[in-house]
């Protein structure tokens, strides 16, 4: 049916660089990143989801596709080990989650970003966040809040769940 | 300082995140025992600072100005030619389906069509929030006059089955069993027969929607009244 195709494109003119980003970050294999990603949009043609949370699926599907073909590469010479291949998938995974944290702290508007590299990364009290950046303890206090939420949000939408 | 309820209620992002004075960490500690909705949110968010550990000590490329890790590798072709890759596999791959298709059609086996999904939410206006379905009609085996509608919905979890059956038995337990790619069985759903021969029940599996290679819906007898491939 010609009406999908039109629906493809869109989907990989949308998240195409996202995903590009991640699985880069995630395999460091220039020559398998535009691979996966086409394969990952694919799969998601056959599997005809409906469109609603599809960076959640996409970013899934990846996760499936990257630990797979780690899998089969890990196999090939000879049968690795049980333990091994769990190993290797959950440094895989972590990997990928740390990409996606990565991701999703991009997507945080600015000062809520900003609050959270101050609080969490640099260790500031919320008195020295006031003074750095400028705006009364309350307002530190609230943007800290909803900066906390809406990470959590970002995070759910991009499928993780921990 | 009075401290009012939408200020105590504020304070848990900063109790996450750190960074309260002490005075605050005690005042907010005390309030979190009664409340609520504090702690329901506090689950919520409480693993928070595990997952931002993850993105290093300082937080990855979008908190430093420093380029963390080399950066996405250039893409020399232009856009358009890389969808129309795309789009070349995709029309390569369902002509490869639609010829395996018309082979199991004929068994009238199943009814999964994968462009057909993309017109679900054309038809139903775009507000509808969906989550990534596929949908298969269970093919009645010889004797069996059932007519039964399962949708796969993709959940964090494994796969939702909505089952919709019409004109099945009067009597009796029924259930739908799912079968994964080793060929294992196990029951998703068991339901009682209705008078009226019809009813609508949800199911669900831990298995994921692509490891599902069929479902089967039984009598309590283990007798088969329909079945659909994935």
């Amino acid at each position: 049916m010609p009406l999908d195709d039109e629906a493809i494109a869109e989907i990989y003119r949308e998240h195409g660089p996202m995903l590009r980003r991640v699985v880069w970050r995630a395999t460091s294999d220039a020559n398998r990143v535009e691979d996966i990603v086409q394969e990952v949009i694919l799969r998601v043609w056959k599997q005809a989801p409906e469109a609603d949370n599809l960076r959640a699926y996409l970013i899934t599907t990846a996760r499936h596709l990257i630990v797979d073909q780690h899998r089969a590469a890990g196999r090939r010479p000879q049968q690795a080990q049980l333990g091994e291949i769990a190993e290797s998938d959950s440094a895989l995974d972590r990997a990928l989650d740390q990409v996606l944290v990565e991701e999703a702290l991009g997507r945080l508007q600015t000062n809520h970003r900003e609050i959270v590299r101050c609080l969490y990364y640099e260790r500031m009290t919320v008195a020295e966040t006031s003074r750095r950046v400028g705006v009364p303890e309350g307002t530190v206090k609230s943007r800290a809040y909803y900066a906390v939420r809406n990470l959590r949000v970002i995070l759910d939408e991009m499928g993780v769940t921990r | 300082m009075t401290t009012g309820l939408d200020d105590l209620h504020v304070m848990l992002g900063a109790y996450v995140l750190g960074g309260l004075s002490d005075e605050d960490h005690r005042t907010f500690s005390e309030h979190l025992r009664s409340c609520r909705q504090c702690q329901t949110e506090l689950g919520q968010v409480s693993g928070m600072p595990r997952l931002l550990d993850l993105a290093g000590p300082e937080g990855g490329p979008h908190l430093t100005d420093a380029q963390v890790g080399a950066p996405v590798p250039l893409i020399t072709e232009p856009d358009d030619e890389r969808v129309a890759t795309l789009l070349g596999e995709v029309g390569r791959r369902r002509r490869r389906r639609r010829a395996w298709l018309s082979v199991v059609a004929a068994a009238a086996a199943v009814l999964i069509f994968a462009g057909g999904a993309w017109l679900g939410p054309q038809l139903l206006g775009p507000s509808t929030p969906t989550l990534p379905t596929t949908r298969v009609a269970a093919a009645p085996v010889a004797g069996s006059q059932v007519r039964i509608d399962i949708a796969l919905v993709t959940r964090g979890w494994g796969t939702q089955l909505d089952v919709v059956c019409n004109d099945m038995p009067t009597n009796g337990e029924l259930a739908l069993w799912v079968i994964d790619r080793s060929g294992k069985a196990t029951t998703a759903a068991s339901w009682r027969a209705t008078p009226a021969g019809s009813s609508r029940v949800t199911g669900a599996t831990a298995l994921r929607t692509n490891e599902i290679q069929s479902l089967e819906v039984r009598t309590g007898t283990g007798r088969v009244l329909a079945a659909a491939q994935t």
